[in-house]
């Protein structure tokens, strides 16, 4: 056991996590951030993606006391009253279908356009090579994200 | 902001904000307090006889509430296709005879957490004695063959069907060709895993199962049979649920032990839900297939005759066997007029993981298998595909030659269609080498698809209720089961539309089998034609209820009025009279005290395949497609890129055109990975690549363009004209690609998937013989 402070999206939590618990198993069994899901807990799927400082990470892969000192952003934190220009994207462009794999897409393509604002087609596509998804054949989840950072960029 | 008129828009879906803000839930994060964890004890082997199963040890571990075996069971075996083939009824929830493959179910565990479950599971002594195992449908009706279960030649079911007089046709034909195709097994791969949670109330005998299922009352019945219940007693409530495409279309008996479970716990919640490895080792997978084909044509094109065999892997147990067979081979009737067929569908028991229903069921691979053989078809007479399909395509209002009737088909303008946006007539047959050693075809591949198939029971019957309440609200109950597909979108819109309300006033609430109407499922590209029909009936008599308020407070003839946009109008000015709300309000006054609710139904008008001879109007109207692949082939490393895909869809009319492209980027995408590289492998039955590391499906870098074009038939059944059209596009993408693989290098990949060894191995043959 270990006691650990995280912070997820935005607020403090100090918790004691056995020295093996997966940050992905602590986000929904502790803290009850529901949003983010796992389809394999083996790294392959991207399903769990959540942000550790801005940058996309699968929380499947990474153990709790590993996200002590960053700020995790799981998709509640992105946005659910208002939502960030990304969500709206994925809903404006019919991005969505079954929606498990939505959350780490979202996180995911929020990672790149903060690294890289204005990415061309295939930068979107290596960007979320990772992220499965078996509904929409990803070509609306790309033209939402090309659609997301048009939006952004007229709007700082 | 406010949609009315909705159909035809492209409108956002209903569910799609929860979902975007990861606040829709789903039975993954289904929570209730005291759930247990449940487990399956499964068979190592892939035959054998129990012959004694001690659960003793198990029980006796602290921590475990509970262990059921076949024991605890009234012993009561179902099927998937019980009605019409009451023979194909032959799965226990848990078995105590036999095994019959690698993961059959014969013991079940529910304990306080994950760790001792797992470790009961491992204190379940299960005596075996090993059977000899058959894996190979052809090795499996050999005689002599191990037999799985009582069929003969462990063929499990059979369809023969015969029209005309093939062989007389196939002696008058001035080309005639014979061709063997073999598809692979594939995976759903729908990304949340099974799961369900089963609870039973001691003091009412009563059970509740939350599930992640396209087909709710399928498992209440199932359910109900097997525990010896009421359905009234079974109540199966749907959430959001992350993909099915058929694999989530049946009771499973995790479904069953959970609640088995739970009334041995004293009617704690009993959580099950499988791992990855689980979902690709133990679920359902596609049925393997050979199809043997010999068929005859003339040299202006006609097809005389097609004749041969088609042979299914279908595993241990029947799942969806019949449906699996009838798809396959009706399929060839759909899409061309053929006088003289003959072909003889058997699907094999073999011990094997269950093949199951997937996405266009047996139609992919009949997809694979005539496509490609009509292009070697046309090629033996010096035949344009694209010609030789539109000579042979089926037309609109025919009928089959095993009575199916077609009424709005649009297979000819597809063709034509796609011909022309893929510039057909320019890049067809020219050699075209891009870079050294890499070639450029083109090729197509045509398909039609039921929706709805009178497979499940008597009737197909959907329906719908709306109530609209006294503040304006509209809520939508019906029991259709929204996967992702967007078939809750569709509905609100369908209601919306034909009550003549803003889309956004409807909140849905869909699949819980206590509160929703019946409907069997989402399955056979149904929901949009029959669902949608029930939906806009319901609609229709919500409309008719405020009407006549509104007829009688003004006096008016109730034919001169309508609702459009949120407003009564007089049908021929159409002047509005009062706002929907107002006359909603006027409803519910204390003179009248009406309240809305209207209800609808819809049966479509078919007929059930005879398994005897191959008719059957299965469904109420057909949906038609053609598409058309490039390619490039580097002849150095094997390797195909597909360059881009043009669908072109008669989809009646697109209730929303967003969710419709969606379904049909989906399914061409998909439909690539099994064409290229999904293979669900086998060792002795087991699974030798259960995990996504090794069963690869696309991903984002492996998506290609997509032209898609809709032609609108506007179908005299379907609601606002639309027809059904989930698996349509998936089934002519592997014979397209293949097609234009042969067009860019002359080999025709007769085996899925095309990889660069069979590219290479096939080259290689054609310089050998060269």
């Amino acid at each position: 056991m270990k006691t650990v402070t995280l912070d997820v999206n935005g607020k403090v939590f100090c918790l004691d996590v056995p020295d093996g618990e997966l940050l992905i198993e602590t986000l929904r069994d502790r803290l009850g951030f529901l949003g983010t899901k796992y389809s394999c807990l083996e790294g392959d799927c991207g399903v769990c993606t959540v942000l550790a400082d801005g940058k996309n990470v699968l929380s499947c892969l990474m153990l709790t006391v590993e996200a002590e000192g960053r700020k995790i952003t799981t998709i509640e934190g992105l946005g659910q009253k208002d939502l960030h220009p990304i969500q709206q994207a994925f809903i404006d462009e019919g991005a969505v279908q079954c929606g498990f794999c939505t959350p780490g897409m979202i996180l995911a393509s929020k990672s790149l356009l903060d690294a890289h604002p204005s990415p061309t087609q295939d930068e979107v596509v290596h960007a979320l090579d990772g992220n499965l998804c078996r509904c929409t054949g990803y070509v609306r989840i790309v033209n939402a994200v090309l659609s997301a950072a048009r939006k952004m960029k007229k709007t700082p | 902001m406010k949609t009315t008129s909705p159909v035809g828009k492209s409108v956002p879906r209903i569910d799609a904000r929860q979902k975007v803000a990861g606040e829709a839930t789903y039975v993954f994060d289904l929570k209730l307090p005291g759930m247990l964890v449940g487990k399956m004890l499964r068979s190592p082997h892939a035959h054998a006889r129990i012959v004694k199963i001690d659960t003793s040890k198990a029980e006796k571990l602290p921590g475990v509430r509970a262990v059921v075996t076949a024991e605890d069971t009234p012993k009561i075996k179902f099927g998937s296709n019980e009605f019409f083939f009451p023979y194909t009824v032959d799965q226990f929830p848990l078995e105590f005879e036999k095994v019959r493959y690698i993961g059959d179910e014969v013991a079940a565990v529910a304990a306080i957490d994950e760790e001792t479950a797992q470790k009961a599971l491992s204190l379940i002594d299960v005596h075996y004695e090993i059977l000899p195992a058959v894996f190979s449908s052809v090795e499996a009706m050999k005689p002599g063959a191990p037999a799985i279960h009582t069929a003969m030649n462990n063929i499990g079911v059979m369809m023969p069907t015969c029209f005309g007089d093939p062989d007389r046709a196939l002696k008058e034909s001035d080309y005639v060709r014979e061709d063997v195709f073999y598809l692979q097994s594939a995976a759903h791969a729908a990304l949340e895993p099974h799961v369900s949670i089963g609870q039973y109330e001691l003091s009412t005998d009563r059970i509740t199962l939350w599930s992640s299922t396209q087909a709710p009352f399928k498992i209440r019945e199932a359910m109900a049979k097997t525990l010896k219940m009421q359905e009234a007693d079974v109540r199966v409530i749907k959430l959001n649920v992350g993909g099915g495409f058929g694999g989530k279309l049946e009771m499973f008996p995790m479904d069953f032990c959970a609640c088995l479970l739970s009334k041995k716990s004293g009617g704690l919640p009993v959580k099950m839900m499988c791992n990855r490895e689980e979902v690709f080792s133990f679920t359902r997978r596609k049925h393997p297939m050979i199809y043997k084909l010999k068929s005859g044509v003339k040299k202006d094109g006609t097809v005389t005759a097609i004749t041969g065999e088609v042979i299914a892997d279908g595993g241990a147990y029947c799942s969806y066997g019949p449906t699996v067979i009838a798809a396959a081979i009706m399929r060839f009737m759909m899409v061309y007029k053929f006088k003289n067929i003959r072909l003889f569908g058997s699907r094999v028991y073999t011990n094997n993981p269950i093949s199951g229903a997937i996405r266009g069921f047996g139609g992919v691979q009949s997809g694979f298998a005539i496509e490609s053989h009509m292009d070697m078809l046309a090629r033996g007479i010096g035949m344009d595909p694209v010609e030789f399909r539109l000579k042979n395509a089926t037309d609109p209002n025919m009928t089959t030659v095993n009575k199916m009737i077609l009424s709005s088909n649009g297979l000819k303008d597809c063709i034509r269609k796609a011909a022309e946006i893929s510039g057909w007539k320019e890049k067809y047959g020219v050699k075209k080498e891009t870079a050294p050693g890499v070639f450029r075809g083109i090729g197509i591949g045509i398909a039609a698809d039921v929706m709805g198939s009178k497979m499940y029971k008597s009737h197909e019957s959907a329906g719908s209720i709306i109530k609209v309440e006294e503040d304006g609200s509209v809520y939508l109950f019906t029991g259709a089961a929204d996967t992702g597909q967007g078939s809750d979108t569709a509905m609100a819109q369908i209601a919306a539309h034909e009550l003549g309300v803003a889309y956004e006033r409807v909140r849905i609430k869909a699949a819980d089998t206590e509160i929703t109407p019946f409907d069997t499922g989402s399955f056979a590209s149904r929901v949009t034609f029959i669902s949608g029909n029930a939906t806009k009936n319901a609609a229709t008599d919500a409309k008719r209820q405020i009407l006549e308020v509104v007829a009688q407070e003004l006096k008016l003839d109730i034919q001169g009025l309508d609702i459009k946009d949120e407003q009564v109008v007089a049908r021929e000015s159409g002047r509005a009279l009062l706002s929907f709300d107002q006359a909603v309000i006027l409803c519910y006054s204390f003179n009248y005290g009406r309240l809305i609710i209207g209800r609808g139904n819809y049966n479509p008008k078919t007929t059930p395949v005879d398994f005897r001879t191959g008719e059957g109007n299965i469904s109420g109207s057909y949906g038609f497609e053609a598409q058309i692949a490039e390619v490039e082939v580097n002849t150095k490393t094997g390797q195909v890129k597909v360059l881009k895909m043009y669908d072109v869809h008669d989809i009646g009319y697109p209730i929303n055109p967003a969710s419709v492209h969606g379904q049909i980027e989906g399914s061409i995408v998909m439909g690539l990975g099994y064409t290229l590289y999904e293979d669900l492998k086998f060792k002795e039955g087991r699974v030798v690549n259960p995990l996504f590391s090794k069963y690869r499906i696309p991903r984002s870098t492996e998506m290609i363009p997509i032209e898609s074009v809709f032609i609108e038939t506007n179908d005299p059944q379907g609601p606002f004209g639309a027809k059904g059209m989930g698996e349509a596009s998936l089934l002519p993408t592997a014979a397209a690609i293949a097609n234009a693989i042969h067009d860019a290098v002359g080999i025709q990949i007769k085996d899925l998937p095309i990889t660069p060894q069979k590219i290479l191995a096939a080259l290689k043959d054609n310089e050998n013989k060269t």
